[in-house]
């Protein structure tokens, strides 16, 4: 038997790997045709979302529905469980197949799975509208088909709730905050917001913070450890989610406190606004998941059709912080039950709720 | 007819040796040390810790893990593994938040709605059994996959809308409370103990730990084997379905995550304790004390006021002390990673 030594062996591997990299970097862009000759009738909607078990990705793709229905199409609806992997894989199924006129609103699961999709995307010439995640130095402006990136200030809703709390403990006292999943760049704005909002409520005390991972049940155990530990100090709880919010709520009622503690929390998920409308929590913000759904699909096709034409999309459009409601017990009624308004989905009307181009 | 050989997993046979009569020896000593210096610690740091409503915190906290801790050790005694305790306790979490009164439909079946979701947890756990002894497919697999399946039913039960229950008897258990705790910490309790005896005096506990030690003994003394795993298995389920309800009465809700964290966290505090992964050793009671490490660990850090971004790894740090300070006395507990 021959054997090659280690070194060479080593080298002649790398060189193989190097030419099959340099075999698929070669595959040059297949897209076909201009961007706008899609007959509307041949557009296909696809919306992809981690899973349909949470109230607010449930509405996301109900909304997508609803635009997909005023313009008599169907939307495919994709959930990836909240599984990278599975999210790619369900991309390529998609990118194999007929792409001319393929339009994808798509939530990546995390910010490094936002490049394949986008890279892969642009390939094969499907028009891209992606949501939440993406890596910094990522643009949508180095790519043709990758309309746009739409995501929400976190600094300004933490900060806004944050406000929103202190009023309601008379501008002074001791608060508990609830973190996220610590390593996100969500709990990292949300929490930086809060911050700022003490920053200038000197006489607010952030008395003590806990990572509670964005999960209802570990805040309920983390704010019963928080009760027993500052007691009658805590007149707020600042929440980084609303699921936090509720399981901060259910720790209040299970301690016999319940409505002595003014809670906050965002994402406006149907029971926190239940809660607000019951007066038991003070407030949340909300981005709107169904119009989330809707508005990127709107974007795509009206991109694909031709109603809208690139060059008019400014860069400023084309990634940036869309608008956000602070909902409280004066506002809650409009938001009780999600809903979209097809007037919001028209061409000429995709971007109104920009808030502000992506820093 | 002859039982199937075949199917052993972990052949680990080893020499039968002689084992002490009482549950707990005096070489199992190491976690309840562990969990005695740790608590002692944080006491000693802490006055906040050491007070009797943080105390009480502690145990209600630790109720769910302790359930579904419960059910996991019969598993692990066998030299199988499970992973289905998320996908079956979001399942039974979703089924009784739909079956007692609620704020989806009309049912308000009480204590045999509760019983049902129970049931439901059982039959997914009899479904990983069968997997494993009729398709020989390993209990790794098997439990995973099932999880996936307790996680599909329970979205489809959800259907976009969360479940709220208003059942006052469900409610209660998680704010009721008997001699300072509440109704969860007891029948975390009550579970352990019936764990605990049906380990000890039962033919299904003796053939787990049987299984788990020598399996290919027991077979060739002429026990049919497959339907004891099916039944601790079973048994697992019902555990986990259990858990499920609590964290359904804890949270008020049925959530789909009801079961999130808990197959990692319940092999861990079982462990902790000393049930062994390779099967034949440990036990409910090594696991109760597992949990308890966990859980006055968690509550501790907080307590002293370690920051966030600090606890995970401190955590994991000294649970890794704790369990390697635990089998000094032991150096034969290193097998698994042998």
């Amino acid at each position: 038997m021959t054997r090659i030594s280690r070194p060479l062996a080593a080298v002649f591997g790398l060189s193989l790997a190097a030419t099959a990299l340099t075999a698929c970097s070669e595959g040059s862009s297949t897209a076909s045709g201009d961007a706008g000759s899609c007959d509307p009738g041949d557009v296909k909607l696809v919306g992809q979302v981690r899973n349909e078990s949470n109230p607010y990705e449930a509405s996301w793709l109900d909304g997508g529905d609803a635009f997909a229905e005023s313009v008599d199409l169907k939307q495919e609806r994709l959930t990836y469980d909240g599984d990278s992997t599975k999210q790619q894989e369900q991309i390529r199924q998609l990118l194999a197949g007929d792409t001319e006129c393929l339009v994808m609103n798509v939530l990546p699961n995390g910010d490094s799975d936002t490049t394949p999709i986008v890279k892969g995307a642009d390939q094969a010439g499907a028009y891209l509208v992606t949501q939440w995640n993406k890596p910094a130095d990522l643009k949508p402006t180095d790519y043709d088909r990758w309309i746009s990136h739409i995501t929400y200030n976190g600094i300004e809703s933490g900060q806004q709730i944050g406000d929103a709390l202190f009023q309601a403990i008379g501008g002074s006292g001791g608060i508990i905050a609830l973190q996220g999943v610590l390593d996100t760049a969500a709990a990292k704005d949300r929490f930086a917001g809060l911050e700022a909002a003490l920053a200038e409520n000197p006489e607010v005390t952030l008395l003590d913070q806990q990572a509670a991972n964005f999960s209802r049940a570990e805040a309920l155990d983390v704010t019963k450890t928080l009760l027993t530990k500052h007691g009658d100090s805590i007149k707020g709880i600042w929440a980084a989610n609303d699921d936090m919010a509720l399981g901060a709520l259910e720790a209040l009622k299970q301690a016999g406190m319940k409505g002595e503690v003014a809670v906050v929390g965002i994402d406006a998920v149907p029971d926190a606004l239940t809660a607000i409308e019951d007066g038991t929590m003070t407030a949340t913000v909300s981005s709107d998941g169904a119009w989330q759904g809707g508005i990127g699909l709107a974007i795509g096709y009206c991109v694909a059709t031709g109603e809208l034409d690139m060059a008019d999309v400014s860069d400023e459009d084309r990634a940036f912080y869309a608008e956000q409601f602070l909902i409280t017990d004066e506002n809650v009624g409009d938001f009780l039950t999600p809903k979209t308004d097809p007037s919001e989905f028209e061409c000429d009307k995709v971007f109104d709720r920009v808030a502000g181009p992506l820093s | 007819m002859t039982p199937p050989a075949e199917d052993t997993e972990d052949t680990a046979v080893v020499a039968a040796r002689p084992r002490p009569r009482r549950a707990v020896s005096f070489r199992d000593a190491g976690p309840t040390a562990a969990l005695l210096v740790i608590f002692v610690g944080f006491a000693a740091w802490s006055s906040q810790f050491r007070s009797i409503d943080n105390v009480q915190n502690i145990m209600d906290a630790a109720a769910v893990l302790a359930v579904v801790t419960c059910g996991i050790t019969f598993v692990l005694m066998m030299g199988s593994i499970d992973l289905s305790a998320a996908g079956v306790m979001g399942a039974s979490a979703l089924a009784v938040a739909l079956l007692v009164e609620n704020n989806r439909n009309g049912n308000d079946l009480g204590l045999l709605g509760i019983a049902l979701a129970v049931l439901l947890g059982a039959a997914l756990g009899a479904v990983s059994g069968l997997a494993l002894v009729l398709l020989k497919v390993p209990s790794f697999m098997t439990t995973l996959g099932v999880s996936a399946i307790g996680l599909g039913l329970a979205t489809l039960m959800f259907g976009g809308v969360q479940p709220n229950i208003s059942d006052k008897m469900l409610e209660s258990w998680a704010t009721e409370r008997i001699l300072g705790f509440t109704y969860l910490t007891w029948i975390a309790a009550g579970c352990v103990l019936v764990g605990w005896l049906i380990q000890r005096y039962t033919r299904l506990g003796r053939y787990a730990f049987a299984i788990g030690g020598a399996e290919e003994v027991l077979a060739l003394s002429g026990v049919k084997v497959a339907p004891y795993k099916v039944a601790v298995f079973t048994f697992a389920g019902a555990f986990y379905g259990l858990g499920g309800v609590m964290v359904t009465s804890q949270l008020g809700a049925g959530l789909v995550q009801a079961g999130e964290g808990y197959d990692f966290s319940a092999i861990t505090a079982a462990v902790v304790g000393g049930t062994l992964l390779t099967g034949g050793r440990g036990g409910v009671l090594h696991s109760a004390i597992g949990v308890l490490l966990i859980m006055v660990l968690t509550n501790g850090l907080v307590q002293v006021g370690v920051s966030p971004y600090w606890q995970g790894g401190v955590q994991g740090l000294i649970v890794v002390a704790a369990v390697a300070a635990a089998v000094i006395p032991q150096r034969r507990r290193n097998q698994v990673v042998k």
